[in-house]
């Protein structure tokens, strides 16, 4: 199909180019070559032309030598029968149509008697005869520019033709508007209608003020927002004017842009769109025309088609892969981490949602883009103003996400994620996660205006605020109603225990890139976690899943990829590509780490671990001893003392800061014999990890491993614990010595 | 054989700064040794104090910061003058105190105005500090930079949840920005990446990892400003080469020790002001040993004093 579209492109380009040769010539025939031409107030000449060729366009006689440019770039006009062209050519009319437009609009400045513009306004007032402004000037530049920078507007739309009415242009324009989002409009519909003066006939307040700005009826006043965009990469991006693959790279990484194009495409429209996929500005339309999918230029598709005026903002936002921020969550409570610790007692309670008494669950999962309505919010079952104070009813909280970069192993990260943002609400409280949400809402909370319905208001500005780089749309359902609640709580218990089996079915074999967790540098310099499917990290807050997530959101942040890169020790876990990240990641401190081995390189740890390891070397086994034990281990030190001495970001052979998961994994210090290893623990400890131990026991062989382990019971001295050991038949005293594998 | 001192060699240098405009520019950073170690690398600049002025006093104030400005206190101009021809101040830095919206709550064009007629008051460069107030240094500091193009600033703090706005604003009229973060090593490399991300040269951020007066934390500030150092020098890492500056004359002269009379602590002696001087002073002096570029302070004695020690040891 692209085949069409980029021949019409190509078409539509020698005519621009064609006409506006003859312009220029007439002008240097009627001014002369000598005519100064410039662009209101830049610094930039014509700055498309300038900054992709870095050619000073200063008077009429500079012309002809852009002309001479564009015919260059402009490919052959494609024989009917061939299969090409592809996007490569079309890229290049679309390139000469941009110069060739620039300078067509330059030429309207000449005379001042005769522009159709009004220089250097920001607003067209209800004096001035028309209300197109005509190129931005470079005040104009810097002031809107710095939005762009710091996100206040994420992003422009340059919208060409015209909305199928008054009422519908006004629609599209205040959804823009709300999203903070630039509308540049330019040209009209084959009828000669355009959206800016549709709007203006709507009584809308157009002008940069209102961030809706007419920049002028041809279709070649589309060129001023291009010249925005490369003047944003010139002033704020630093690019050399020339260095036309930076400024487009800047154009398309950091301007947000998007075509709306409204009404009949025509050939030079083609071509107007052939030229924005050169900044990376996807052209989305509403019309049947042929469309551009694969991805390249652009970072989703290239042209979208046949989209309904309706829609078209949200498929357009979608399309160019912009973030939406929301600044105020819209409820009728305050909101902030100051209420996450909020009780609420039962007189101040109005309702109570699920909990002991009834069934609570939340559930968050992904699905496809166009089957989640991003911001709706529905309630299946009675509201607040259906129930009497000090209610009491079940709660289903059903969030249905959809994201370009969403995966589903970051499903449960994100419905997680209920907890603490639901309690961030004043007179909410939520206790607990999966089926056993329990949640209470304050009188004070209802009074103030409260509905169920809140819950997605928060649920979906908050997933957007934080988690906008992987979430582009959230829908929320809450159910009330009993036989849905547990209809749907059906449904979620299936995938939780997909999901339950998902990670566990991973292994460190099979997975190339394992994620290092520096957030403990802060007071353990030299401490770097590595995690793998099969290691959490040592605080047991963070596991493989969580940390690519984690990069995922914030790329730049404590969780980095390493490519593992080839086997250095199978037995101990060393890697190459693992080594040569720790060394610069630890400050150079260390230059090996093994991820199965207390004796050999052990991992260091920060302080933050859920147990520790340590070797028992006269019973030739090892102790894990967790933080809520504070007597004394077989060791000679009590959690606290061993704390001490291996934590600080310090590689301490026989020791090793450890999750209490970790124990279950099949990685469990395997260098030293695994879980067959291990001889004592606290008993709190023990019976809380009694299944994993049980199992992890089973399939190496000792099925009653679990009663053979020692606690506090037994002794907490080594000799002592050694009698015991021997009493038992404890695998342990049967293995390889442990001094001999330092 | 004659001695030869082992010397420390590092690969990575301080990158710098310059602020202020025309021929009284001052550059700060460049060094490729720890501080004063110039056996160990060239320190090519030495570390600046920037004296401060406010645009309002709390009532608070000990004497000690209040009695030499006493004829000029209501009027930052005029201060600014006194300790730049009276107090010899390199640098003035502007706190912008009034605009707290806990406060007087001023504007951001009244603020934008006074930084305007500061600029053209003073012969020395401005640094402009907001009042912390993380929503309204974002309002007002923007303003500034807009409403004074080019004039080479020096503006903070920028921090995590309002660096954006600060920065795009620093970038898009050239000025240079301060980038806080608290008292963390992470969080100060972190926000370095982000502001150069939005595209401002490393040259134009200056690191503030948040200052602890004197009994009040300085040694947490020692710390991470010694590791952001030596991450700078030992490991090159280069996101982590921004040259460095502490806001400490507001932290000292709010300390109890500055404040409290003989009669309530027989022990601390009578003289006030000499024991604020000093407490100033050695605060200061901690973070020049711990790699600062810049110190902010107050009262004009203690300047003098830390100025003296930077010759002496730079001489």
């Amino acid at each position: 199909m692209s085949k069409l579209i980029i021949t019409a492109a190509i078409r539509g380009a020698h005519a621009i180019v064609d006409r506006v040769e003859g312009k220029v010539n007439a002008a240097i025939q009627e001014y002369g070559a000598d005519k100064e031409v410039n662009l209101p107030n830049t610094a930039y000449y014509l700055p498309v032309i300038y900054g992709i060729t870095g050619y000073k366009v200063e008077k009429l006689g500079d012309m002809p030598g852009v002309i001479e440019k564009c015919r260059q770039l402009l490919p052959e006009l494609p024989a009917e029968n061939a299969w090409l062209p592809y996007l490569g050519p079309g890229l290049d009319a679309g390139m000469a149509t941009a110069f060739a437009f620039e300078l067509e609009e330059s030429l309207l400045y000449l005379d001042p008697d005769k522009c159709p513009y009004l220089p250097s306004k920001e607003d067209p007032e209800d004096t001035d005869p028309d209300i197109w402004l005509g190129a931005a000037d470079d005040i104009i530049l810097r002031k809107r520019g710095v939005e762009f920078v710091d996100g206040s507007a994420p992003g422009f739309a340059a919208v060409v033709g015209a909305a199928k009415d008054v009422e519908t242009a006004i629609k599209i324009a205040k959804e823009l508007q709300e999203k903070s989002i630039y509308v540049f409009m330019a040209s009209s519909n084959p009828n000669g209608v355009s959206f800016a003066e549709q709007l203006h006939e709507g009584g809308v307040q157009v002008g940069w003020n209102t961030r809706l700005v007419p920049f002028g009826k041809p279709t070649s006043a589309a060129i001023h927002a291009l010249g925005f965009a490369t003047r944003a990469a010139l002033t704020f991006g630093g690019k050399t004017p020339g260095d036309f693959k930076e400024v487009l790279k800047y154009s398309k990484d950091r301007v947000f842009a998007f075509v709306l194009a409204l009404d009949e495409v025509d050939d030079e429209k083609y071509a107007a769109a052939a030229g924005c996929i050169n900044w990376g500005y996807p052209t989305i339309a509403d019309t049947d025309i042929p469309e551009i999918l694969p991805t390249g230029i652009c970072t989703y598709e290239h042209v979208v088609s046949n989209i309904p005026q309706e829609e078209i903002v949200s498929k357009a936002i979608e399309v160019r892969g912009l973030k939406i921020t929301i600044a105020k969550i819209d409820i009728p409570m305050s909101y902030g981490p100051a209420f996450e610790g909020e009780r609420i007692k039962k007189d101040a309670m109005f309702v109570e949602l699920g909990g002991p008494k009834s069934v609570g669950f939340e559930f968050a999962y992904s699905k496809p883009l166009d089957q989640v309505e991003d911001g709706k919010f529905t309630v299946v079952g009675p509201n607040i103003k259906d129930i009497e104070a000090g209610a009491l009813l079940p709660i289903g909280i059903w969030i249905e996400l959809a994201g370009r970069k969403l995966q589903e192993d970051f499903e449960p990260i994100l419905e997680r994620q209920c907890h603490h943002l639901l309690n961030g609400a004043e007179g909410v409280l939520h206790i607990g996660q999966r089926d056993i949400v329990w949640m209470r809402v304050s009188k004070k909370a209802v009074e103030a205006g409260f509905t169920l319905e809140h819950f997605g208001t928060i649920l979906h500005a908050k997933l957007h605020n934080e988690f906008g780089a992987i979430v582009d749309k959230v829908q929320v359902t809450i159910f009330t109603d009993e036989e849905k609640v547990k209809e749907h709580l059906e449904v979620a218990r299936k995938t939780w225990v997909e999901r339950d089996n998902r990670l566990s079915d991973m292994n460190d074999e099979t997975t190339e890139t394992y994620y290092s967790c520096s957030l403990c540098q802060s007071f353990a310099p030299t401490h770097v976690c590595v995690v793998t499917p099969e290691r959490p990290g040592l605080c047991g807050a963070y596991n493989w899943l969580d940390c690519r997530a984690s990069h995922e959101i914030n790329e730049h942040g404590p969780n980095q990829p390493i490519a593992k890169g080839d086997v250095v020790d199978e037995r101990l876990g060393k890697w190459k590509g693992v080594d040569e990240f720790v060394a610069p990641a630890s400050g150079n401190a260390f230059e090996s780490f093994s991820a199965y081995s207390i004796l050999v390189d052990p991992m260091t740890s920060c302080g933050c671990f859920e147990a520790i390891a340590a070797c028992l070397f006269a019973a030739n086994g090892v102790m894990v001893v967790d933080r809520d034990y504070a007597g004394e281990t077989p060791c000679g030190m009590a959690f606290s003392t061993l704390a001490g001495s291996v934590g600080g970001g310090l590689q301490t052979p026989g020791f090793v800061g450890i999750s209490k998961f970790y124990i279950g994994s099949k990685k469990f210090i395997s260098a030293e014999g695994g879980i067959k290893r291990l001889c004592w623990m606290p008993k709190a400890l023990k019976e809380q990890l009694k299944d994993m131990i049980t199992a992890r026991g089973e399939e190496e062989g000792v099925p009653n491993l679990y009663d053979m382990i020692a606690t506090e019971e037994n002794g907490t001295d080594e000799e002592t614990v050694m009698a015991f050991l021997m009493e038992v038949g404890h695998p342990c005293l049967e293995m390889q010595q442990l001094m001999e594998m330092m | 054989m004659a001695f030869s001192a082992l010397t420390e060699k590092y690969s990575g240098k301080m990158g710098t700064l310059t602020f202020g405009s025309g021929d009284q520019a001052i550059t700060v950073g460049g060094q490729a040794a720890m501080p004063f170690c110039t056996f160990d690398g060239e320190i090519p600049n030495k570390p600046i104090v920037a004296m401060e002025v406010y645009d309002v006093v709390d009532p608070e104030w000990p004497a000690a910061v209040v009695d030499p400005f006493k004829d000029v206190i209501n009027d930052p101009i005029a201060w600014a003058k006194k300790n730049i021809d009276e107090y010899g101040a390199k640098a003035i830095c502007l706190q912008l105190a009034s605009t707290d919206p806990n406060g007087e709550n001023k504007s951001a064009d009244y603020a934008a105005e006074l930084v305007s007629k500061m600029i053209e008051a003073i012969s020395v460069p401005l640094v402009v500090w907001g009042s912390g107030n993380v929503e309204k240094d974002a309002e007002v500091l923007s303003k500034i930079c807009e409403v004074n193009e080019g004039k080479n600033l020096l503006i903070g703090p920028a921090v995590e949840e309002n660096y954006k706005k600060i920065a795009a604003a620093c970038l898009g009229y050239g000025h240079n920005v301060v980038s806080q973060s608290p008292i963390d090593v992470n969080m100060a490399k972190q926000m370095n990446i982000l502001i150069s991300n939005l595209g401002l040269p490393m040259d134009k951020i200056i690191m503030e990892p948040s200052t602890g007066a004197l009994g009040y934390g300085v040694e947490y500030s020692y710390s991470v400003m010694e590791r952001i150092s030596l991450a700078a020098l030992a490991q090159n890492d280069e996101k982590m080469q921004c040259p460095i500056t502490n806001d400490l004359g507001k932290e000292c002269w709010k300390a109890r020790e500055v404040k409290l009379t003989e009669e309530e602590e027989p022990a601390f002696g009578p003289d006030l002001e000499k024991r604020g001087v000093l407490w100033e002073a050695i605060t200061g002096f901690d973070m020049l040993l711990a790699g600062s570029n810049l110190l902010i302070m107050r009262n004009p004695k203690a300047v003098k004093l830390v100025e003296e020690c930077i010759d002496e040891l730079l001489a």
